[in-house]
C-alpha cells in the first residue's frame, strides 16, 4: 500500500515535471495565459474580500456604536444611521424630554443620550490645507451612560497623553479627542482646541477655546474622528438646550419580537422613530449588494474569458505537439498517460494563475480599497476589503477546479490521437 | 536458429478514399528473427511506411495475420496495440523526435515514465555509453549534431530493453558518414543484444548493409535479398516446409 502511494507520488512528480517543462517551451504564451487567469482571480479575490470586508466593516461599525436600537427624530433612519457611522450634516433633533420618557421603559438595559453637531475649525488646525475637512464632528455625551454603552473605550497612553480623563464635573471648556481627531489636529493632552460653532438661529459663529483633557485609543469607528464634550455644554453652544440627536439603547433581551414590542410602545411619540440597527445593517448591506452583483458578473466574465484562453492555449500546444504526442504513444504512453500530461499542464497554468492572482489581490487590496471608497461613500471608517486565507484558498481551489474542467477537452483530444496519424502529421 | 519475433502472413492495409480503395499494402508475408537486421526498400508510395507501421503495431492491418513477440496483433484496437508495443518495441524516427526542453538523459529516460518503470541512472549511463554519448548527458537536443540526436533517439529506444527496434528512415537527415555510423551501431546492437532491427531507408547503400533486404513495389514484395551471401529467411523458412 505504502509502496503504491510512493510509486504514485513518484510517477506524478515525473509527469508534473514534464508538464512544467512543456509549458516553459513557450514562455510568452504560457505567461500571458497565466496572466489572464491571474487577472480573473485578482478580480474574484478582491470581490470576495470586499464582500467579506464590507459586511464585516458594517457589523463592526454598528456593533461598536454599542447599542442595538436608536431613537431619533423622524426622517430617513438610514441617513441618520449613516451619519452616526461617518458623520455628516443635515441633522435632525428631538426634544430632550424624550430621554426622560423612554428611559422609564422596563425592557431597557442601558440608554445614553447623544447630541451631535458640526463645528467649523477655523484656523484651529496646523494642517488646514485646501483638501482637508474644515469641520469637526462634535458629540455631546453623557459620560456615565456612554461608558456603559461602550465599555471598550479607553485613553491613549504614552508621552504627551498621560493623565487622559473624561471631563471634570461642571467643566465647560474641556474636550476629549478621538484618536484620529487628535492625530489630525496634532493635539495632545493639555493642548488647546479651537472650534467655531454657529448656534441655532444665529447668523454668526462663536469661537470657543477648549482644553484637551484626554485622547481616546483607536476604536476603528467614527468615534476616532469625533470631538467629545459634555452633552449639556454641546447643547448650549449649539443653541439647542432642550434637544438631542439620538438615544442609543440596549435592551435586556434583544430579538425581533422584543424589538417590535419596544417599537410599538414608543412609536406613539409623534416626533420620534425607532430604528433597529440590525435593520440598518441589512439595508446598508443590500444597498451595496447590487453593485456587488454587477462586479461578480464582471468577475464571472473574466473567469470565462480566462478559461477560454487556457483551453485555447492548451489546444494550440496540443496541435503543435501532435507528432510528439504520437511519438510518446509509440514509446508506450497509454491514452491515460497523455490525458494526464495535458490535463496537468492545464491545471498548472490555472494553479499558477490562481496563486499569482491571489498575491496581486493581496498586494493591491489597499489600492482596491481606495478605489472603492473614492467611487462610493460607504459610511464606514474601517477596512472594507478583507482578504482572508479562506478567500485565497477558495480562489486558488476555484482556479484549479477551472483547470480540471478546462483541461478535459484538450486532454481528450490529445489522448484520442492515433499514433500513426499523429506522427505522420508532424513529419 | 533464433526465435521469430515478427511473423506476418497475407498482410493487407487498405484505405478508403471516397469511392476509391487504396491498397497501400496488398498481401505481404514477412518473418523477422531476433538479432536480424531487415531493411525495407522501395520508392515513395511503395508501402514501406505502411508495412513498418503494421509490423510495429502503430497501425492495424485490414486483413492478414500478424504475430509480434508471440502475440496476435491483427484486429486489435489502439488501446490493445499499445499494450503490445510497451517494452517490446523501440522506435527511432527520421526527425529524431526528441523533446527540446529535456536533456539527453531525460529524453532517454522518457519511455520509462510511460512504462511505469523506475529510473536506474546506472542503466541510463550504460546505454549512453553504448551509443557514445556519455559526455553529452546533460546537454539539450539543440546543443547536439544530427548524428548525436539520432544516437539519443536510439538510446531512448533501447532504455526499455525492447526485443525489436523499428527505425523509420533513421539516416534520412544525416550525412553519409554519420548515417554509416548509425548503421554500424545497429549492427553492433543486433549482434550483441540479439535485437531484431527493422529499418526503412531510401539509401540503398545503408539498405544493403542489412542482413536481409525487402524491396516493395505497389504494396507488394518485389524481391527479398540477403546481400551478405546468406540465404534469405523466407527461403530458409520455406525450404524447410
Amino acid at each position: 500500500m505504502n509502496n503504491d502511494i510512493r510509486r504514485d507520488h513518484y510517477v506524478f512528480r515525473r509527469y508534473a515535471a514534464l508538464a512544467i517543462k512543456n509549458l516553459r517551451r513557450r514562455p510568452v504564451r504560457t505567461g500571458l495565459t497565466v496572466a489572464g487567469v491571474a487577472l480573473a482571480v485578482t478580480v474574484a479575490v478582491s470581490l470576495g474580500g470586499f464582500m467579506l470586508g464590507y459586511s464585516g466593516a458594517i457589523d463592526k461599525s454598528i456593533d461598536m456604536l454599542g447599542f442595538q436600537v436608536m431613537i431619533m427624530a423622524k426622517g430617513c433612519p438610514y441617513e441618520a444611521a449613516t451619519m452616526m457611522l461617518k458623520g455628516g450634516t443635515g441633522l435632525l433633533y428631538l426634544p430632550a424630554e424624550t430621554y426622560e420618557k423612554v428611559k422609564t421603559d422596563p425592557e431597557i438595559e442601558s440608554i445614553t443620550p447623544i447630541f451631535v453637531g458640526v463645528a467649523e475649525k477655523q484656523g484651529s488646525s496646523i494642517r488646514d490645507d485646501g483638501g482637508a475637512s474644515n469641520f469637526s464632528i462634535i458629540s455631546g455625551i453623557d459620560v456615565p451612560s456612554y461608558k456603559v454603552m461602550k465599555p471598550w473605550i479607553g485613553f491613549k497612553k504614552g508621552p504627551g497623553y498621560e493623565n487622559g480623563r473624561w471631563f471634570s464635573p461642571g467643566a465647560r471648556n474641556e474636550v476629549v479627542l478621538g484618536f484620529e481627531a487628535a492625530e489630525y489636529e496634532q493635539r495632545k493632552v493639555g493642548d488647546m482646541f479651537y472650534a467655531s460653532i454657529t448656534p441655532a438661529g444665529k447668523p454668526d459663529a462663536t469661537m470657543h477655546q477648549f482644553k484637551v483633557v484626554g485622547v481616546l485609543d483607536r476604536t476603528g469607528t467614527q468615534d476616532d474622528g469625533t470631538v467629545f464634550m459634555p452633552i449639556e455644554v454641546a447643547r448650549e453652544y449649539f443653541g439647542r438646550p432642550d434637544e438631542l440627536t439620538i438615544l442609543g439603547i440596549k435592551l435586556k433581551q434583544f430579538n425581533a419580537f422584543k424589538m417590535r414590542e419596544f417599537e410599538n410602545r414608543w412609536l406613539k411619540l409623534p416626533e420620534v422613530q425607532v430604528v433597529g440597527l440590525q435593520q440598518v445593517k441589512n439595508t446598508l448591506v443590500s444597498l451595496v449588494a447590487t453593485a456587488q452583483t454587477m462586479i461578480a458578473a464582471v468577475a464571472v466574465i473574466a473567469v470565462i474569458v480566462a478559461l477560454i484562453g487556457v483551453i485555447n492555449t492548451i489546444l494550440m500546444s496540443v496541435y503543435e505537439r501532435t507528432s510528439e504526442i504520437g511519438i510518446m504513444k509509440a514509446l508506450g504512453a497509454r491514452r491515460g498517460a497523455i490525458f494526464q500530461l495535458i490535463w496537468l499542464e492545464t491545471v498548472i497554468i490555472c494553479l499558477a494563475g490562481g496563486i499569482a492572482g491571489s498575491v496581486t489581490a493581496v498586494v493591491g487590496s489597499g489600492l482596491v480599497e481606495r478605489a472603492i471608497k473614492s467611487v462610493a461613500d460607504l459610511g464606514l471608517s474601517g477596512s472594507v476589503v478583507n482578504i482572508t486565507p479562506a478567500v485565497i484558498g477558495y480562489a486558488v481551489l476555484g482556479a484549479v477546479v477551472l483547470g480540471f474542467f478546462g483541461g478535459l477537452y484538450p486532454a481528450w483530444r490529445a489522448s484520442s490521437m492515433r499514433p500513426v496519424e499523429a506522427i505522420s502529421k508532424g513529419a | 536458429m533464433r526465435d521469430i519475433v515478427i511473423e506476418a502472413h497475407g498482410l493487407k492495409r487498405y484505405y478508403d478514399r471516397g469511392s476509391e480503395t487504396v491498397k497501400a499494402l496488398d498481401g505481404v508475408d514477412v518473418s523477422i528473427r531476433a538479432g536480424e537486421i531487415v531493411s525495407i526498400l522501395g520508392p515513395s508510395g511503395s508501402g514501406k511506411t505502411t508495412l513498418i507501421n503494421l509490423l510495429s503495431c502503430l497501425d492495424a492491418p485490414t486483413e492478414g495475420t500478424l504475430f509480434v513477440a508471440g502475440k496476435s496483433v491483427a484486429g486489435l484496437a489502439e488501446d490493445e496495440l499499445v499494450e503490445v508495443r510497451r517494452g517490446v518495441l523501440g522506435f527511432v524516427f527520421q526527425q529524431f523526435a526528441l523533446l527540446p526542453t529535456l536533456t539527453v538523459t531525460e529524453n532517454v529516460e522518457l519511455p520509462l515514465m510511460f512504462l511505469d518503470r523506475r529510473i536506474d541512472p546506472r542503466r541510463t549511463r550504460e546505454i549512453l555509453d553504448r551509443v557514445g554519448l556519455s559526455d553529452r548527458a546533460s546537454h539539450l537536443p539543440r546543443e547536439l549534431s544530427g548524428g548525436q540526436m539520432q544516437r539519443v533517439a536510439i538510446a531512448r529506444a533501447l532504455i526499455a530493453d525492447p526485443k525489436i527496434l523499428v527505425a523509420d528512415e533513421p539516416t534520412g537527415n544525416l550525412d553519409t558518414a554519420t548515417g554509416q555510423s548509425i548503421i554500424d551501431l545497429f549492427k553492433r546492437l543486433a549482434a550483441e543484444q540479439g535485437l531484431a532491427i527493422l529499418l526503412t531507408t531510401h539509401n540503398p547503400v545503408f539498405g544493403y548493409a542489412a542482413d536481409r533486404v525487402i524491396t516493395l513495389h505497389d504494396g507488394k514484395i518485389l524481391k527479398e535479398e540477403t546481400p551478405q551471401g546468406r540465404p534469405a529467411l523466407r527461403q530458409a523458412t520455406y525450404s524447410g516446409n
